[in-house]
């Protein structure tokens, strides 16, 4: 375990170093160094680094951590490998109400659309989740009520899109893409607060989450208030996911893909499972968005674009690789 | 695990149990009392309320009217958890996530023993073996359950229901979907746990003749009502057959070990081409078997 995580720390920082010196102005390890230590004799270089670069990098990697733990806690709790966060209707809320904000009340502080974004991804998580109650609730009927409830509200959006001003509606659509070109050190602190607590405790709540995954009768029958448990799972997942898409937009494949290389490295238990399930999401999101602006530099693509470019073989793979096994 | 059989017998009674999903009521009305430190198991056509009543015993389904009592209170009134150190339940054909080795599964089996953030302890590690031991799972702890064979990973569950240590173990099904071979291993352990650990069992199974075979007491079951209860020799009859599934067959003594053996009989080859059958039903004593 210790290895695995070394090995991923160390890709991390890798990455990281990589992001700060690959750019359009590229820089040296000396110069980094320099810059990182306040030297204060190149002043340009420190304002790359520290206010463009390293704020970037570190804001890919929190949304990546975000994602990969937030997609293990959906999987598990939904019993279901081909579940991510967006299963909620997390992503499909934060969409609807972020355009709203942009394409209906364009006068509104762009400062607001994180709050819009988390306010629509809980909305609409909630909403799932009540609407398939019926004296406690079963992991099939959230998923196929995420999917009907994730459509209306898609549709919402769609409206909005098609009859919106054009400018306006080219903003929304580049929030929707989902990028981590504007991190800033605001942004890395309060995505850091508001990620943490939730990822700690889901994190101390291993346990529950080892046991569930069992299946609601077996769980129950070992002694688990399985409500109890699928309802604070889904909360942290929303708190999550919800925190991330407010902060980046719509990152897909992360939340699916990096669970399951996490299960391919550390196994099944979640005690070792999460921590690694966000590292690998770590990683994901900071080479996705170190492709996105280096490939076609000038240019840049928007990291949940460059994700989803990687994502989508992946996806295939592990249906291909399942195919024997009976649904 | 080895709890001394001089301990006092657990007492699981249910009475005016009445279970109903929506307007449909599945169980009406059912009194039952489990004899503590044997065998019983419930028999019945599918559609019975077999499964029902199982999860019912185990505390698993709100019941609508009567309570399910263990030692005079009632299991409604008792926390999950204190309920599973008590009784265990495995339900029908229950889906292991992907990867999971034997021992991982295993020690979930130790979850109500455990307070929430509190340490694994040798007990729990003596639990696990124990349980690993008696279903003779020693040398596939490490393997994954997708790569098991049915009769492996049906001890698998079993053997997770074990470490949980409780003294009643109510099982669901526990050899449909296994060959020959598993289903009698399967019960011979269950009769072992009995028989040796003091253990109270109560299965559902299909096979009429192996329920008769090992049970101690045999519950008949239909449309949500008891039948008949008691002995499989008492309960085992022609007509109690008859009346339960709808098969004329014929009641002789299991050549092996003199427990009812239920051979019904075939209409249509009886009729067709199958004249040894008017012998078998004129004749009950089973002589003619040997």
């Amino acid at each position: 375990m210790i290895a695995i995580l070394t090995s991923l720390i160390l890709t991390i920082v890798a990455l990281l170093m990589a992001s700060l010196s690959i750019g359009d102005v590229p820089l040296s390890w000396r110069d980094i160094t320099a810059a990182l230590l306040h030297t204060g004799y190149a002043p340009q270089t420190e304002t790359i680094v520290l206010d463009l670069r390293l704020p970037r990098a570190l804001l890919a990697l929190l949304v990546g951590m975000g994602l990969g733990a937030a997609g293990a806690l959906v999987q598990t709790v939904m019993r279901n490998p081909l579940a991510e966060p967006g299963i909620l209707g997390i992503n499909a809320g934060a969409a609807l109400f972020v355009t709203v904000l942009i394409v209906a009340f364009p006068a509104v502080s762009i400062a607001f659309l994180p709050w819009a974004g988390f306010a629509g991804a809980s909305a609409t998580a909630a909403l799932v989740y009540a609407l398939s109650w019926r004296q406690g609730t079963s992991s099939l009927r959230v998923i196929l009520i995420g999917i009907g409830v994730g459509s209306v509200v898609g549709a919402g959006t769609t409206v909005l899109m098609a009859f919106g001003d054009i400018r306006y509606v080219q903003r929304a659509m580049i929030w929707l893409a989902g990028s981590v070109h504007d991190g800033d050190w605001h942004r890395v602190r309060t995505l850091l607060l508001w990620i943490a607590p939730p990822l700690a405790l889901a994190c101390m709540f291993w346990r529950e989450l080892d046991l569930i995954r069992l299946g609601d009768q077996t769980a129950r029958a070992l002694g688990q208030r399985v409500e109890h448990a699928r309802g604070m799972a889904i909360v942290l997942c929303t708190l999550i996911a919800g925190a991330v898409v407010a902060f980046a937009g719509l990152i897909g494949f992360v939340g699916l893909v990096a669970p399951h290389i996490a299960r391919f490295i550390a196994g099944p238990g979640h005690s070792r499972l999460l921590p690694v399930a966000a590292l690998t999401g770590g990683v994901l999101v900071m080479a996705a968005d170190l492709l996105g602006r280096t490939i076609v530099a000038p240019a840049q693509l928007p990291a949940g674009l460059v994700a989803a470019l990687i994502g989508a073989p992946f996806f295939g793979w592990l249906l291909w690789r399942r195919r024997h096994v009976p649904a | 695990m080895s709890r001394p059989d001089a301990e006092r017998p657990p007492d699981l009674t249910a009475s005016n149990l009445t279970i109903a999903y929506g307007n449909e009521i599945i169980v009406d009305d059912l009194a039952l009392s489990i004899p503590g430190q044997a065998f019983t198991a419930l028999i019945g056509p599918n559609g019975s309320g077999k499964s029902t009543i199982l999860r019912a015993l185990a505390g698993l389904l709100n019941v609508g009217n009567g309570a399910v009592m263990l030692d005079g209170q009632s299991i409604a009134r008792l926390g999950v958890k204190d309920l599973a150190r008590r009784i265990g339940m495995l339900a029908q054909g229950p889906v292991p996530p992907e990867g999971l080795t034997v021992l991982d599964l295993v020690k979930q089996g130790r979850y109500p023993h455990r307070s929430l953030f509190g340490r694994w302890r040798r007990e729990d590690d003596d639990a696990c073996e124990e349980a690993l031991h008696l279903t003779n799972m020693e040398e596939l702890r490490n393997r994954a359950l997708e790569s098991l064979s049915g009769g492996q990973r049906q001890r698998a569950w079993i053997a997770m229901a074990l470490a949980q240590e409780t003294p009643i173990l109510l099982l669901d099904e526990p050899t449909t979907f296994l060959d020959l071979a598993h289903q009698i291993e399967v019960m011979e352990l269950i009769a072992d746990l009995v028989d040796r650990r003091g253990k109270t069992i109560v299965a559902v199974l299909h096979d009429l003749n192996q329920a008769a075979r090992y049970a101690d007491y045999m519950v008949m079951l239909k449309a949500g009502s008891i039948l008949a209860k008691g002995d499989p020799n008492e309960v085992m009859t022609a007509s109690m057959i008859e009346r339960v599934f709808g098969v004329v067959g014929n009641i002789v003594p299991d050549p092996v070990t003199g427990t009812p053996l239920c051979i019904p009989l075939a209409p249509r080859r009886d009729r067709a081409r199958n004249r040894t059958g008017n012998m078998l039903r004129s004749d009950n004593s089973g002589g003619h078997l040997t």
